[in-house]
Order: C-alpha cells, then structure tokens, then sequence
C-alpha cells in the first residue's frame, strides 16, 4: 500500500547489515556472522582488540571489501551490485593513515580531489570545499603541499577531503592515533560537531577514553563478532566482557567499579561524574 | 693499544679486518634498497588495463623514471635495471631477467644523466625521458628478437612503446612533486 | 586483482635442501644446454627432465599453473608469428599474399616456443624450493659485495610491505570516488599518480628511519664480518653438481667437437 519512496523514508536505518560473514583470500575468517543496524544521525563508537574485525567491517560498508556471504544495506540498497564510486556519495571514509590519501601540491587541491571525481557541479565546488577546511580549521594553510604539514593537520586534511564529498555516513578509523591530547580533543570536537549537524557518525577506535566521552551507543567486537550492543554506561559496567575482549575501560570507570562496593553505582562516565557521585554516596547534599 | 678489547671475535687477528669496512653509506643503502622494492613492487602489483590487445601495462616504468630523475643516473641504473630484473625473477621467468636488467638499467640510467643535465630543466627531463624510453624499446626489441624471434619482438614494440609513454608522463609528474617534499627528509641523500 | 606472489613454497625436499649456490649454477648450466639445442626432440626430453624436478620439489599446482599463464601467452605468440618472418625453406603450406608459410619454418617455430618454455621453467626449480633470503646469501657467499647483497635483502624484505601499501592507497583512493580505469589518459594518469605519490612518501619515510636502523646497529662497523647461518656443501650438492656439469658437457662436446647435431 505505501509506496517505495515513502517506506524508505519511515525506515530511518541508514546503514543495515544481516548475518555478514567475510573472509580474506588467505583464508583467514575476519567477521564471522555480524548483524547491526545504524540509524539517521547516529553516534556508533565500534571497539574491539586489535583482528577483532572493526576494519574489515568497515571496509565492507564502504564496498572496499565484498560480504562472502550475507548482506550490507547501505541507505535500503545491497552494497553487492555498487560501485565504490557511488556508495562514496553516501558513506565517508577517513582512512587510519592519512598519508596513504594524500597526493596533491596543496591542501586546496587535495579536498576537491574527492567531489570532482563524484562529479559535483563546478560553481559550487569552491563554497564546498571551503566549507570542508572551515570545518576542519584549515583555511590558513589552504595553499600549503598536504607533506609539509604536522599529522594532526595531516590528519585534519584527510577527513575534510570526505567531509567536501558530502556523505551522509562518516567513519573515522583511529582518527586520534598519534595526536597529543590538545589535538585530539580538538579533533573529536569537530567531530561531534559534525554528528550534531546530523551526520551519522562511525568511530572505529580501541581509545576507551574517548569512547566514554562522545559515543552515544557502543558496540564491541570480538573475533568477528559483535559481543556488546549498547550506551557506554551500560558497555562500561560489563567489565568482565570488555576484559574478555582485550580492552581495558577508561581508569575514571575502573575507579568506580572498585567504589561500586562502597556504594558508589557503576555506571559513571567522567570523573565530574564521579566526584559528584561520591559526594551523593557520602551524603554531602543532605 | 695492541690489547684486545673484551667481546671481540676471537678470529679478529689483522688490524686490517678490525677497520671500518669501506661499505656505501647507510642512508645510501636504505635508499637504494627501497627504490628498488618500490620499483619490484610497482611493477608486479599496479598494471594498467590496456584495451587494444586486452594486455596489461605494468608502471614500474614510472617508477625508474622517477629515480633516475629523482636521484640522478645511478639509482635508475641501479634500482631501475635490479629492481625490474628481480621482477622478472620472483613472477617466475628469471630467463628474462637479463634482458630486462640491460633495458631498464639503461632506461634509467639515460634518463638520470640527460634529465639531470643544467640541474633538471624541464627540457632535459623530457628529453631524459624520451631517450631512456627509447633505450628501454631497443633493448626489448633486441632481446625478444633473440629468444622469441622477429615477430613476436615486432609485437611486442607498441606496447612497450605505449609503457614508455604512459610510464613517461607519470615519472615526470612524480619526479616533481617528490623533489619538493624531500626537503622533509633531511637524511635522504638528494644527490647521489 | 593482481596481488603479490611469493613463488616459494615451504618444503622439505631434495630440492629444498640443495645448497642454494649449486641450485643457481645448475639453473645457469641448463640455461646454457638450453640455448644450445636445436632439436625439438632432445628439448622436448629436457622439458620432461625439468617438469620431473619441479615435481620432485613439489611445486604446488596452483603455483605453477599461475607462472605458466604468461609462458603459455607468449609460446602461442611464438608458434603463430614465427613462420610469417620465417619463409626460408620448402615444402611451403601456404600463400597469403606476400606471405609464405614453409613447413620448417612452422617447425622452428615450435622448436623455439618449447625452448622458451624450458627456459622458464628450468627456474622455478630455483625460485619454488629456495627462499629469497638464502638467494641472496648465496649471492654474496658467490662474492657479490656484502653491501649490495644487504641492499638487496632489505629491498626482498620491503616487496610484501609496499605491495600491501599499494593495495592500501588504492582502498583509500576508492573511498574517494576515484575509478582506475575511467576517463581519459590524461585522466587515468592522475588517478594512478595519486597511488604512486602516497606510496613513494611512504617508502621514502622507511628509507629515512632504516639509515638510522642501520647505523645504530653497526653497519660497517668492521671489514671483518661473521655469518650466523654458513653455507655448506654436502656430497648430495656434489653429485648434483657433477650431474649437471655432465649434462651440460657432453652434448657441448657432441655438438662443438663431434660436430653431431644435438
């Protein structure tokens, strides 16, 4: 009864995977049956230890790697029959090493690179990517060779060139290994500002830290699966799990999960959190 | 001073033996040898789709242009020639290899000393490029002609003129944009 | 998808256990014995001789049959093209044009398309049972200079590392909308240019910490240098040897001083 368009539309599942299974030509089985679904404007952070799968989970969304058996439904369509090319102009990729993306004599060059090939219209392609280096704070060293650059601009550079193609999805993988805490808290700034501009955001990351502080919902994987599907509160209380799969919580939950047997509850977050916690459990408002 | 330092090989028996070894220079080693893997690795991994004879070019052209017009005629002689030749080697037709070391040795090695002539002006990069390209031609012709016969060898010319060419083009814009972000590496020799 | 093959294959053989400096000077002796028949019998028994040792190493059929695929392309091009330059001799088959088509120039043809498999096959008795390193070894044990072997085996050790580095930037260039094998040359050029340049920084990158690698361990420190693993000779490497040399010598005396076609 309804039409095509309009079911679409209600389903505000931008990514779906069912029963995804992938395994590499030398035979070594990465995903082993993954089932997940991310809705429009979503904040997802994917964990796991280092060959828990999140990369190849990723790379599969983007069509870089095709499913040995399963499906991966990007925004109600098969990956299978696309072209990378085209599932582009939906999905975003900030690959982990930005220098394996870089290529142009400047900065300027390197983000239109992405939206030319996708074939967007010439008149607005300086506002895009001006747009794209304001995001990134970028317009001072527009004109600069991208090799010149520290990591963290680098880096910066790299998620720009995505975000100029304008896609609705973006994953990030490691995006803060190497940076400084200034930087990389700078970094998951923008970030988070993109998601609440309503990009939905992927976050492929073993940093805990950062995990506690701006994943809305957190899924953990573990030997090609997904172990743990829920708010960081509810991942962080699992702690026996999280140990299992070869990530430690951040030391402000460890903190109080040792406090939990002096009444202090376990789902805490920040260590603002916690202090106010603390005081509750000792009785400082009453 | 004629005591033994402790932890010395006890064959250590001539002063001679004990001196430095007159090897190249370590940071000419590290360069060399990843020249040539890159050019190894190029050549067997990127190949162009090439539609006419439902062939394949393979880059590693570009990449013995892009030493030699980066790093002057000894490392596209060099990682050129060894880098093509052990190709041929590890794909499996080592009786090749020889051909090949002769043909890419001199692509790169012309390419390296005429393209670094009055400092790397553009003409002589581009002539560089056309003489080694040549050089490359004439030499597989030569040593086609020898294992395969005139045929074949005849065969054979377009395509690696069409390598030459597209190889050319890309090792030249390469040779440039590298230039520029080696000032990054202060310990990359820039001329060898 | 053209990806990085390492023709050697673990083993534990006849052939695997050769000192790898009698596996290079027997390659070379038969390469010679090759380019020296001319009868298309006495090379045929040759091949049969080389696919018995390729067996006997256990080269996997896999393997094999990928390394062939190019042998094979160019043995077709060698039978058709061969008699066409070739019109010397009589009976002639055919006419087309100013094109004659003799039968012996058909039969040399064939002679040639064999020898060239045999030249490509008599290696992968080396390269299926000897590892890169110990090439390399026997390289310098061969008396190429320390220096240039080390040179060598770092670029070996590097090949798997910037093949995946290939196939990496490729991955992250896609992710970016870009198509290989779309557009116009000039086109097509700058989408493989924007590989080259990612994977040359990144390569340039390990050439610049390996020189400090390379320093800190002591590179050159002494002219006098010992090896943890030597070569050795064993009396199996000596027979294999002195059947090599055989092989080699007998048909060269038959043909070069008997005068007796081989």
């Amino acid at each position: 009864m309804i039409p095509a368009a309009d079911s679409r539309a209600a389903d505000d599942k931008i990514i779906s995977i069912h029963d995804l299974k992938f395994i590499y030509p030398g035979g070594v089985q990465a995903l082993s049956g993954v089932s997940l679904d991310i809705r429009r404007g979503e904040y997802v952070a994917i964990v796991g230890g280092n060959g828990s799968g999140k990369t190849t989970l990723a790379k599969n969304i983007m069509g870089l790697l095709r499913p040995t058996s399963g499906t991966v439904l990007v925004n109600g369509t098969a990956v299978a029959g696309q072209r990378i090319a085209s599932i582009a102009h939906i999905v975003g990729y900030a690959f982990q090493n930005p220098d394996h993306q870089l290529f142009c004599s400047t900065v300027w060059e390197e983000v239109r690179f992405g939206p030319q090939n996708l074939g967007y219209p010439a008149d607005d392609m300086d506002a895009r990517v001006e747009h794209a280096l304001r995001s990134m704070d970028l317009m001072s060293v527009k004109a600069r060779p991208p090799f010149s650059l520290t990591l963290s601009e680098r880096r910066r550079v790299s998620i720009a060139s995505v975000i100029a193609m304008d896609p609705e999805v973006l994953i990030f993988d490691e995006p803060t290994t190497g940076l400084d805490m200034r930087e990389s808290e700078a970094l998951m700034a923008s970030i988070a500002r993109l998601n609440s501009e309503g990009k939905t955001v992927i976050l492929i990351t073993h940093d805990m830290k950062l995990v506690a502080k701006h994943a809305k919902r957190v899924v953990v994987m573990s030997e090609g699966k997904v172990i743990l599907d829920s708010d960081p509160a509810g991942v962080f209380s699992d702690l026996e799990v999280l140990l299992a799969s070869k990530l430690m919580p951040p030391p402000v939950v460890r903190l109080a999960y040792r406090l939990s047997t002096r009444g202090v509850p376990r789902d805490v977050l920040s260590p603002e959190e916690l202090v106010l916690r603390i005081m509750m459990a000792r009785g400082d408002f009453r | 001073m004629s005591t033994q330092a402790p932890g010395r090989p006890a064959n250590d028996a001539s002063a001679d033996e004990a001196a430095p070894a007159n090897f190249v220079s370590p940071s000419v080693v590290a360069l060399y040898a990843v020249l040539t893997a890159l050019t190894t690795a190029v050549t067997m991994t990127l190949a162009v789709p090439f539609p006419p004879t439902r062939g394949f070019f393979n880059l590693g052209d570009s990449m013995v242009f892009f030493s030699a017009l980066a790093f002057g005629w000894r490392a596209g002689a060099i990682c050129g020639g060894v880098g093509s030749a052990a190709a041929d080697v590890l794909l499996g037709y080592g009786y090749f290899a020889p051909i090949t070391l002769i043909s890419k040795g001199t692509e790169g090695f012309v390419a390296g000393a005429i393209g670094k002539l009055r400092g790397g002006r553009p003409w002589a990069r581009v002539l560089g490029v056309a003489a080694g390209g040549a050089c490359m031609v004439t030499g597989y012709f030569v040593g086609e002609t020898l294992y395969y016969g005139v045929g074949p060898a005849l065969a054979e010319v377009p395509v690696n003129i069409g390598q030459a060419v597209f190889g050319g083009t890309i090792g030249l814009a390469i040779s440039y944009v590298i230039l520029v972000v080696l000032k990054e590496f202060p310990r990359i020799p820039s001329r060898l | 998808m053209t990806g990085f093959v390492d023709l050697y294959t673990e083993g534990d053989t006849v052939l695997h256990r050769m000192d790898p400096r009698v596996k290079i000077f027997a390659v070379l002796m038969l390469t010679l014995l090759i380019l020296m028949i001319s009868s298309l019998v006495h090379l045929l028994i040759l091949l049969a001789f080389i696919a018995l040792l390729v067996a006997l190493g256990r080269a996997p059929f896999s393997k094999v049959s990928l390394a062939l695929r190019f042998v094979l392309r160019v043995m077709i091009m060698i039978v058709i093209l061969w008699p066409i330059f070739d019109p010397s001799g009589t009976p002639v088959l055919a006419t087309l044009g100013p094109v004659r088509i003799t039968e012996p120039g058909v039969m040399r043809g064939i002679t040639n398309a064999v020898r060239i498999c045999c030249l490509a096959t008599v290696w992968y008795v080396l390269m299926f049972t000897t590892p890169q390193r110990d090439l390399v070894r026997a390289l310098v044990k061969l008396g190429v200079r320390f220096d240039f072997g080390l040179t060598l085996s770092i670029a070996l050790r590097f090949l798997p590392t910037f093949s995946a580095t290939v196939e990496s930037i490729k991955d992250a260039q896609r992710a970016r909308g870009m198509e290989f094998d779309k557009g116009s040359p000039l086109r097509r050029s700058r989408n493989y240019i924007s590989v080259l340049i990612p994977t040359i920084i990144s390569a340039l990158r390990t050439a610049d910490t390996l020189s400090l690698a390379l320093q800190s361990r002591a590179y050159g420190a002494r002219r006098h240098r010992t090896y943890l693993r030597e070569l050795k000779m064993r009396a199996s490497d000596g027979v294999a040897l002195a059947v090599v040399v055989a092989a080699f010598v007998m048909p060269a005396v038959a043909k070069f001083f008997l005068k007796v076609p081989v």
